[in-house]
């Protein structure tokens, strides 16, 4: 057990599948001579050689297209865009190539790509800051994986990898250096299996990478004023643990969904959808949403904190929620 | 250097172009939808180039047309199911006649989004080159869908890594109802090649061996680690766009026609005396033969259960 970052948790995870199957390829821009522009797989090149690990050029089409090419003809291609936001750019190549190659060919082919998608708002404006998980859930043939801890990062990564399907990987820009105990095995995730983080009885809340360390801190201060969350991280949200969560709506009579995604028809939409079909019975209080108002993210660090739910906000929306 | 087999690319350009107005009459009685995008005028050069590969290299083929799989020899009866949505079929209902699919046959399918099958083709050479195979990939798509950005992407990505590809652009000089006139700057799209620091070639859609002599040496450079070609086939699309345009838009038509390489592929073979009419009309039989035979199979077949829907969505 050591402690490290996320970023190094996932450089962690990158190596162990490149050392243990020779089929997993990374490519990239800038992944490979420098080592990621956020470092995450320094050294990779070194070790596995510029045939495994090289630099693409900035052609995020071809990037995922040829992944998805080259994951049918056996290999396990892992390959990073620069940013989450670049998703939307390669739209044809992860929706339909990656998402529906193997469905409309009457599952002829396998698709075992991984796309890794650093997401998330460092104030780079707003084609560099976004947590488009939602775009994914709503695509057919995708799997997505937003791992919390390094310990998740490194475990679920691996799955993805393993996986013999396309996985969108997020990766959060805020978390990287973030450190968390890491086993030295060889731990891997199932897919669709949330994380209950801290047990309660008052509201459930579902987050997950940044959101989730708001809440959790959040949680804290709650439990000083006698509100006690149920916090879960659901660590995938294609497939997504509807069961855990669901169980927990109906033990707590309530749930919050705190999100860094757009609000209209986010994530949060889905599970509180969710909720009606399947627990409606058993809410207390309503289903409520904290997401980004749809409106991009901005720039600046004020406007940027203004947007994105802060610690603060999410005290006050479940005191509100709480008083019914 | 081999030689083009002519009397073969004739007999499969005259099966697929047999089985296609099958399919366009089928589709008129209603056995199936009316999803044909006619690939009357282009089978002679995409069996030609077909056969100047090995029979496994792997191919994403383009929207126009059935001589793609009829080259290498997918069963027609399948084919007919796909279209029909009948079980017997290759995808199961889930592609249709767009996706028929055979890797068994290196038959990998096609992008219903143009310029999707650049990306992946390139991503399958790259598995070819590092699993050290001396396979390549051929794909072919249209005039139309080189001016989208993932013609670029692929065509770069795939010179600097010297990926073992050709990419084949059957210019028809029609997108849908737009004439190349209107969309594209340049005549010869090969031409772009020198943007990629590739070769590139035109051959005419109606000379086989031209074809043939230039997809074998565009292979020989793949093979032997060079890298990938461009290769346009200056084509003819006899038919509309889809099976029932009207084609008002196009003034063409009658001009379109005299193009048709299969009889001057036929009056070729006659000249050369490869074969004489009585072999040409016992071959016509035969694939009439062959097609009653596939259309009989396929009436028989039953619908593909609707659940069918769910399923092959994961591996
Ligand atoms: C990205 C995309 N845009 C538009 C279409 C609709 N579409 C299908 S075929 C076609 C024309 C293609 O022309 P070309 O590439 O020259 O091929 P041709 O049909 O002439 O063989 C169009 C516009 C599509 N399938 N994909």
């Amino acid at each position: 057990m050591t402690h490290i970052t996320y970023a190094q948790a996932i450089n962690r995870a990158l190596a162990e599948e490149m050392e243990r199957d020779e089929n997993v390829i990374l490519y990239g821009q800038d992944v490979a001579h420098w080592g990621g522009i956020f470092k995450v797989t320094n050294g990779l090149m070194n070790r596995f050689g510029e045939e495994r690990v090289f630099d693409s050029p900035i052609s995020e089409n071809v990037m995922v297209g040829a992944g998805v090419g080259a994951a049918i003809m056996g290999l396990r291609p892992v390959v990073e865009l620069q940013f989450a936001d670049f998703l939307i750019t390669a739209a044809d190549e992860v929706l339909f190539k990656a998402g529906m190659w193997r469905f409309m060919h009457g599952g002829a082919f396998k698709v075992p790509l991984v796309v890794r998608l650093p997401s998330g708002s460092t104030g780079a404006g707003p084609e560099h800051s976004t947590c488009p998980e939602a775009y994914v859930m709503h695509s057919p043939g995708l799997l997505c994986a937003v791992p919390s801890t390094p310990a998740d990062a490194k475990a679920l990564l691996k799955q993805a990898i393993r996986n013999d399907n396309p996985v969108m990987y997020f990766e959060h820009r805020m978390l990287y250096q973030q450190r968390g105990p890491v086993g030295d095995a060889d731990d891997v995730l199932p897919f669709g299996k949330a994380r209950i983080c801290r047990e309660g009885r008052s509201l459930t809340i579902v987050a997950w990478q940044f959101m989730l360390s708001r809440v959790l801190e959040a949680a804290e201060t709650l439990a000083a004023e006698g509100i006690d969350v149920e916090v879960i991280d659901p660590r995938t949200l294609s497939p997504f643990d509807w069961e855990t969560v669901l169980a927990s709506v109906r033990k707590t009579g309530g749930c919050l969904v705190v999100e860094e995604g757009y609000r209209s028809l986010g994530v949060g939409a889905e599970i509180g959808a969710m909720i009606c079909e399947h627990a409606f019975a058993y809410l207390e209080r309503p289903f409520r949403r904290l997401a980004i108002p749809d409106v991009p993210i901005p720039s600046a660090p004020a406007l940027v904190d203004y947007v994105i739910p802060s610690v603060a906000k999410i005290l006050q929306e479940v005191r509100e929620v709480m008083k019914g | 250097m081999l030689s083009c087999p002519l009397v073969e690319v004739y007999r499969l350009s005259l099966l697929s172009r047999r089985f296609e107005e099958r399919v366009a009459r089928l589709a008129l009685e209603g056995f199936l939808p009316p999803m044909l995008h006619p690939g009357a005028g282009h089978e002679v050069s995409q069996i030609a180039a077909l056969a100047a590969l090995r029979p496994l290299d792997p191919v994403i083929y383009s929207h126009r047309g059935l001589a793609y799989m009829v080259a290498r020899g997918v069963s027609l009866q399948a084919i007919l199911c796909d279209i029909a949505g009948r079980v017997g079929g290759t995808n199961n209902g889930k592609g249709g006649i767009m996706h028929v699919v055979d890797p068994s046959r290196g038959i990998y399918g096609e992008s219903g989004t143009l310029g999707g099958g650049l990306v992946v083709a390139t991503g399958m050479g790259m598995a070819l080159q590092k699993k050290k195979s001396d396979a390549l990939v051929v794909h072919f798509f249209g005039d139309g869908g080189s001016n989208r950005g993932p013609f670029h992407e692929s065509l770069n990505w795939a010179a600097v890594q010297k990926l073992p590809v050709i990419f084949v652009c059957e210019n028809n000089g029609w997108a849908v109802s737009v004439p190349a006139s209107r969309s594209t700057a340049v005549e010869d799209i090969s031409l772009r090649a020198i943007g990629y620091g590739i070769p590139g070639h035109i051959v005419q859609g109606d000379d086989p061996e031209q074809v043939f002599a230039t997809f074998a040496q565009a292979a020989d450079r793949a093979r032997a680690g060079q890298g990938p070609s461009l290769i346009e086939i200056k084509a003819v699309r006899l038919l509309g766009h889809y099976s029932t345009d009207p084609q008002d838009y196009r003034s063409d038509v009658a001009s379109a026609s005299e193009k048709d390489p299969l009889p001057k592929l036929a009056d070729m073979l006659l000249a050369q005396g490869l074969a004489d009419t009585a072999a040409l009309s016992a071959m016509e039989q035969e694939i009439e033969r062959q097609i009653a035979d596939a259309v009989a199979q396929a009436r028989q077949a039953p619908l593909i259960d609707a659940r069918e829907a769910m399923t092959d969505l994961f591996a």
